[in-house]
């Protein structure tokens, strides 16, 4: 077997080891090492981005908060997959610096060929084959699964038309998804429009709704709270601001506020006339009353829900004022139409009967 | 008039061949399972054992003619998996060595490939 030597530095023209061997040398001030302002720049913006990096790992969106089985499914995937990756990432760069450090050492061919044979065909091909397998492991165990209860979600273009499965029949909502912490539910979905897709991250998910199929997902919350969800699939000009809560409960309470949620409004005032007159029955519904729109979000309990226009206001009497006086501003493209002229006491009173719908 | 077989000495169709089953294999696969799920179980609840059994069989079928190529490419083009020189002569026979040897090499990158593309229905039993 031939020994055979290997280029010398001088010969070399690979930004990429240069780039690497610039922060080895930073410390030692080899040749590499980086010159002029900038590499200070870099060193104290590290600290910074990190900082906003990590930032993301908290809130009503963390996938990593361990709120629900299907999620934690994910997140057991991900640990040793970023470790891993770590290792691989960090044992490859070493390799590389050596190889260039060394070079006028040389290697046998022998040496060589196992390098190439060992780590880059059977090392790879392992690798990939457990991660294919966990993989898949981990999507059967995050596939539908027999539940316990069903909620039924249609995507609309921009929000989200909810309706459940109650006792006494199903219970229609909006925008707001109440579940029972420790019992799966399974998600039927589907879209009348485009194509949607339905992400609750710190619960599980996600799965897209497709108009003319029904798509199923099954979540199993395991922490009470209030969790962000969002439309992962993007759907036109407002698809930014179709969002959701999905508020997890104690079984015994989420028993109660379903029986609730079934029943007609119990809200009465002058304000359900000028709902009615200025024709917003016409699109949205109130159970027990003339208002029976199919359209746009059902309102029955629309003050017991934490949020209005999809998730994007907290329902509050200013939010609900400005979202009828002028929702395109709110949310560009809205089919709703603005109500920019209507008399302040008439939308005084409007937003009095809305607020009462509990 | 003897006309050559598409596939034998110097053709270099033995490289492309390997790919060309993958790539039927990859594709009879998801027809199959997509027809199936989308006629036979609308509803996700029926099961997939004979989705199963036909992608085993179909995967048998294209391990058996890699495994034919792989043969071909060692007999008639004289190529190894791995080459101890360097193979540079402008000469008929060092071309048909490394067709050979390329050709082996695709062959067990396929072989794995063809595998990767069954695993999931050992892992599956339902359509979702």
């Amino acid at each position: 077997m031939s020994r055979r030597t290997f280029p010398q530095r001088e010969e070399r023209h690979d930004d990429t080891l240069a780039f690497i061997c610039r922060f080895t040398d930073r410390r030692t001030g080899g040749p590499y090492a980086p010159r002029g302002r900038h590499a200070i720049f870099r060193l104290k913006l590290a600290p910074l981005s990190a900082t906003l990096l990590l930032a993301g790992c908290s809130g009503p969106h963390n996938w990593l908060s361990g709120a629900g089985r299907e999620a934690m499914r994910i997140e057991a995937l991900f640990w040793p997959l970023l470790i891993g990756a770590g290792l691989i990432w960090t044992a490859v760069m070493t390799l590389a610096v050596v190889a260039y450090r060394t070079a006028e050492k040389g290697g046998t061919e022998r040496q060589v060929r196992a390098y190439v044979v060992w780590g880059g065909v059977v090392f790879p091909a392992v690798v990939l084959t457990g991660l294919l397998a966990t993989g898949l492991l981990t999507l059967r165990g995050i596939a539908a699964q027999p539940a316990a209860h069903t909620v039924a979600v249609d995507g609309e273009q921009w929000w989200w038309r909810v309706r459940y499965e109650g006792p006494e029949g199903p219970v229609v909502s909006a925008n707001e998804i109440r579940l029972p912490r420790g019992e799966t539910v399974r998600f039927e979905l589907t879209s009348d429009d485009v194509i949607h897709s339905f992400w609750a991250p710190a619960i599980g998910g996600k799965m897209d709704l497709i108009p003319g199929r029904t798509t199923q997902l099954t979540l199993t919350p395991e922490k009470t709270g209030s969790w962000g969800g969002i439309c992962a699939e993007f759907c036109g000009s407002a698809h930014a601001q179709m969002l959701f809560r999905l508020v997890v409960m104690e079984p015994e309470a989420y028993a109660r506020w379903l029986a609730d949620e079934a029943r007609p409004a119990q809200a009465t005032g002058p304000g359900l006339e000028v709902f009615l007159d200025e024709g917003c029955g016409a699109c949205h519904s109130i159970r027990g009353t003339k208002a029976q729109g199919p359209v746009g979000p059902d309102l029955t309990h629309f003050a017991g829900r934490e949020t209005l226009g999809a998730g994007i206001r907290p329902v509050s009497r200013t939010a609900l004022r400005n979202w009828i006086r002028y929702p395109e501003a709110i949310k560009p493209g809205v089919r709703m139409p603005g109500y920019p002229d209507m008399p302040d006491a008439r939308l005084d009173r409007l937003v009095d009967y809305l607020m009462a719908l509990k | 008039m003897r006309y050559p077989r598409l596939i034998d000495d110097r053709s270099i169709w033995i490289m492309v061949a390997p790919s060309v089953i993958w790539a039927a294999h990859f594709l009879l696969c998801y027809w199959i399972a997509a027809i199936w799920c989308a006629k036979e179980a609308a509803d996700g609840s029926a099961p997939l054992q004979p989705v199963t059994w036909t992608v085993a069989g179909v995967t048998l079928v294209a391990l058996g003619l890699i495994w034919a190529l792989a043969r071909h490419a060692w007999g008639r083009y004289g190529g190894s998996l791995f080459i101890t020189r360097t193979i540079a002569d402008d000469r008929a026979q060092e071309r048909k060595h490394f067709l050979g040897h390329v050709a082996l090499l695709l062959c067990a990158l396929h072989t794995l490939a063809v595998i990767f593309t069954a695993l999931p229905v050992l892992v599956f039993d339902r359509c979702w």
